[in-house]
């Protein structure tokens, strides 16, 4: 039936994520990670989706990440997920024999609570079913919208999230208000995270945010939930309502950038994440504010000026309160800016397994790192016109070796103008003449531009001619001109 | 040989030069030279000789009588019956003859110059038709700009001949006119000439001019890709490899099936690894040894692979301030200093880096110092004006032209219907 294709789909995402993915996370004393206290952080089904994900990339934390999510898995009424969890943990005992124990040795299938809990979903979906079945029958527009948003909730619980996202999408056709409109969208964003479906988030934030519009423009006059008399205070909470929402939106198109590879975009969608008040009910279901924080500095570290950095970031109240979640995050931004690049690369060495443990972070840790790096690096050159590289190599805590091949590969890229002194190891900044760079640009371009006029002129005549290269009547091919030119040069006339 | 004979009451070769020296005007000649006799008898009776066995050309003069002399002359070189002219005569008459009326028969211009070269080829002398060819292409056209059916026919001549000095007055100035009423052409007539042209400066090693013959054939207005265009793509790509060690985008303009089947053949490979380590370029090459020596492009091809490490070595000078001798031929894959240090010489010596080699092997690299004389910014700038003043006269040209003001005209009886 469903929930076995379902089933299927699910495991397959995850041996996907599994198979030909880099490195497994090492967790030891030089990057440490604590998982109790990291998935505290998470409820309901990102608590499982979180171990399942650690268990996939760390199979030495799988015994620790089972007990876990089974625990938490069998409040839920998810029976996939349960077993997927059974099946993860599979997968990392056959990567790693030797170090983590069978299955059979620390939880066994409660193959009961499943039945119990298919027959019960299976009952309550029958019946959700016929709710709608009766109100399509009779009609009425509100019902049905909440006979869809229901099934969609239910679905979504049993971890259904292809026919959740149908019956969340149905019910917008039978929505009377923009607030209605909202509700779904909201709904959809939030599903769209769990399931990381990153490039479909953006139309759901655009149509929220039209929604959104309408509906304080509507409610103006006399919204539902204005009782008369206390216009101030509606207002207030109207706008408190608001800023909840926007705050959630952008949230979400971060998530997206991020999950898209637009760091730069993401950075800046994160900053502009309002106070953590308002996301409330999004910390644990979808995702920690100390993520937020951490997601935030590592997308502005590789992306941002160093200004920037200073002033949207640090000097940034709001995200202050994130960054309190973590504070190695504050002394990450704070190395950075006092240019003390050694600490910033080993501070984000050190925490490498609790950034690569994250969902959403995984698989962008690489870039993000390398960028992180390249960045430093060009950051630390500016000031100088000449450096010795042993010093440079002392200040990032690398080898002389290590550091001219990074230094080479972004003197190639472009990133930093300069050139390395190989038999002396200085890196010396390229002084250009500006003045005699400029007169050769301009001569180059202009010699361009004649000859493109001249092909251009000859073209058009050629067109205005008619002197059109066309396809030989009959044949459609290329072969009207059946011998190869440079016989045609020798050949008779 | 009088075949065509006043006993069937046709004109004679008499009466037809008795016409042309008498008439002094070029287009009612032309009439009757085209329709003094049927047809298939015109040729023939152009082609012989006098009753009495006189040759006709001695009776006229090439540069008075041009037309007459133009119609004899390349009937009697098509003609196989006919004596073939002597060079003397060829020769004569395409230095001497008066362009204007020559331009009234353009057709029999493309058949005397086939001629030609037909006449040099069964002689076993293909070079003798050489000068008068190169007459004929230059004296031919109101300026060189103009590009004429005898332009490829030349061209073909000079590649076929190994003779690439003799175009390069032609080759020199850029075609930008096309009139057909000079020159009855066909695409095929552009398309050769800038394939041939692009062959005979890559063989004199003006990479630069040879780009742009390249680039134009391969440009070419087309609703279809012909073969000749593809050629041209494979040897433009070679010739810019051999310039710049990458290629140049191609004009918006190509047609993108061009590009598209240019991928599917060996070249599109030989690029993606240039500039490569030379052993590792040449096993590629000799896998595809037969392809390339069939398609004749082996040549430029070692050419490329030659100039290989020129462009390993230039990358490094954007990178390293110094480099030892030896640390270079590591990255561009030559074993020996000393080879490298010849490479590093030369291209000291040609302009394309600035550097110095010290006594102990050290390469110490500079930036080049771009230099420029007023001259030189002066006759740019002239340059400048002239191209703006062409492109202004191409306006207004186009300002006055029948389609310009119907479209614009249409458009203004249009709207007040609307």
């Amino acid at each position: 039936m469903e929930v076995d294709m379902m089933d299927e789909e699910y495991a397959q995402a995850y041996t996907a994520k599994a198979i030909g993915k880099r490195p497994k996370v090492v967790v030891d004393d030089a990057h440490p990670f604590e998982l109790e206290a990291y998935i505290s952080g998470y409820s309901g089904r990102s608590y499982v989706d979180h171990l399942l994900h650690i268990m996939s990339v760390c199979p030495t934390l799988a015994p620790q990440a089972l007990q876990l999510a089974v625990k938490e898995a069998l409040k839920g009424r998810d029976t996939t997920l349960y077993r997927n969890v059974f099946a993860a943990y599979e997968r990392a005992h056959q990567e790693v024999p030797e170090e983590i124990p069978e299955l059979s040795a620390i939880a066994t299938l409660d193959q009961k609570w499943i039945d119990d809990t298919n027959a019960k979903n299976v009952a309550e979906r029958t019946k959700l079913e016929v709710d709608l079945k009766t109100y399509t029958s009779n009609m009425i527009k509100e019902s049905i919208r909440l006979a869809h948003r229901d099934l969609g909730d239910f679905y979504r619980a049993v971890g259904e999230q292809a026919s959740s996202l149908k019956h969340y999408t149905k019910s917008r056709e039978f929505c009377t208000t923009s607030q209605h409109v909202l509700e779904m969208c909201m709904s959809v964003l939030e599903l769209l995270m769990e399931q990381r479906s990153y490039s479909h988030i953006g139309t759901y934030v655009f149509k929220a945010e039209a929604a959104l519009d309408s509906a304080t423009n509507v409610r103006q006059p006399s919204g539902p939930q204005a009782p008369a008399g206390a216009a101030q205070a509606n207002k207030e909470k109207r706008h408190a309502e608001r800023e909840k929402v926007t705050s959630k939106l952008d949230l979400a198109t971060a998530i997206s950038h991020l999950g898209q590879g637009n760091y730069d975009k993401a950075a800046q969608s994160f900053l502009k994440v309002g106070s953590p008040k308002g996301l409330e009910d999004w910390f644990g279901k979808l995702m920690a504010p100390g993520d937020i924080a951490i997601y935030a500095t590592l997308c502005a570290l590789a992306t941002f000026p160093r200004p920037a950095i200073r002033s949207q970031v640090l000097d940034n109240d709001t995200f202050g309160m994130y960054i309190e979640q973590e504070p190695y995050v504050r002394e990450l931004l704070e190395a950075y800016i006092s240019n003390r690049f050694k600490t910033v690369l080993e501070i984000l060495d050190r925490y490498t397994a609790r950034h690569s443990l994250d969902v959403h972070l995984y698989s962008h840790m690489l870039p993000l790192t390398n960028l992180i790096r390249s960045k430093a690096l060009v950051q630390y050159f500016q000031p100088f016109s000449s450096i010795r590289l042993e010093r440079m190599s002392q200040a990032f805590g690398w080898s002389v070796e290590e550091l001219e091949q990074q230094v080479v590969s972004l003197i190639q890229s472009g990133e930093i103008k300069a050139r390395v002194d190989r038999q002396n190891k200085i890196l010396k900044a390229k002084e250009t003449d500006q003045r005699s760079a400029l007169f050769a640009k301009a001569i180059k371009s202009g010699q361009d531009m004649q000859a493109a006029n001249r092909k251009l002129l000859l073209r058009m005549r050629l067109q205005q001619a008619d002197l059109v290269v066309k396809a030989p009547k009959g044949q459609g091919g290329m072969h009207h001109i059946m011998t190869h030119p440079s016989e045609l040069l020798s050949g008779d006339y | 040989m009088n075949v065509g004979s006043s006993s069937h009451g046709l004109a004679s070769l008499d009466d037809v030069v008795q016409h042309i020296t008498s008439s002094n005007n070029p287009s009612t000649l032309k009439a009757y030279l085209n329709s003094f006799a049927p047809k298939e008898s015109r040729e023939t009776i152009l082609a012989s000789t006098f009753a009495g066995g006189q040759d006709p050309l001695a009776l006229l003069d090439p540069s008075r009588n041009t037309l007459g002399y133009l119609y004899i002359l390349s009937a009697r070189l098509n003609s196989p019956v006919g004596a073939t002219p002597s060079l003397a005569v060829i020769e004569s008459f395409c230095s001497n003859f008066d362009p204007k009326q020559a331009r009234c028969a353009p057709d029999r211009v493309t058949l005397l110059a086939r001629g030609i070269v037909r006449a040099s080829e069964s002689s076993n002398n293909a070079k003798y038709a050489l000068s008068p060819l190169f007459s004929l292409v230059t004296r031919y056209p109101p300026h060189l700009s103009y590009l004429t059916t005898l332009h490829h026919i030349f061209l073909k001549l000079c590649v076929s001949t190994r003779h690439f000095t003799a175009a390069l007055p032609v080759l020199s100035v850029p075609i930008t006119q096309v009139d057909t009423t000079l020159s009855d052409l066909h695409y095929n007539d552009n398309l050769v000439y800038h394939y041939a042209g692009g062959m005979a400066l890559a063989a004199l090693k003006q990479w630069h001019k040879a780009e742009e013959f390249f680039e134009i054939c391969v440009s070419a207005p087309a609703q279809a890709p012909a073969a000749i265009q593809l050629e041209a793509y494979k040897k433009l790509v070679l010739v810019q490899l051999i310039q710049y060690g990458e290629i140049a985008p191609l004009p918006k303009y190509t047609l993108p099936a061009i590009s598209r089947m240019f991928k599917a053949t060996p070249y599109a490979s030989l690029l993606k690894q240039y500039p490569m380590q030379i052993n590792s370029l040449r096993t590629l090459v000799t896998k595809e040894h037969d392809l390339f020596q069939q398609e004749r492009n082996l040549g430029l091809i070692n050419q490329a692979i030659d100039r290989a490490p020129v462009w390993l070595i230039k990358k490094l000078t954007a990178t390293y301030l110094t480099l030892g001798l030896a640390d270079i031929g590591k990255e561009v894959g030559i074993d020996s200093p000393e080879e490298v240090r010849e490479i590093i010489l030369s291209m000291i010596d040609s302009g394309e880096i600035n550097a110095s080699i010290s006594a102990d092997g050290t390469v110490t690299f500079a930036d080049p110092i771009p230099q420029f004389t007023k001259e030189q910014l002066d006759k740019m700038l002239v340059e400048a004006q002239q191209t703006s003043q062409e492109l202004l006269q191409v306006e207004r040209y186009m300002n006055v032209s029948k389609e310009y003001l119907t479209k614009v005209g249409c458009t203004y009886l249009l709207t007040p219907l609307v």
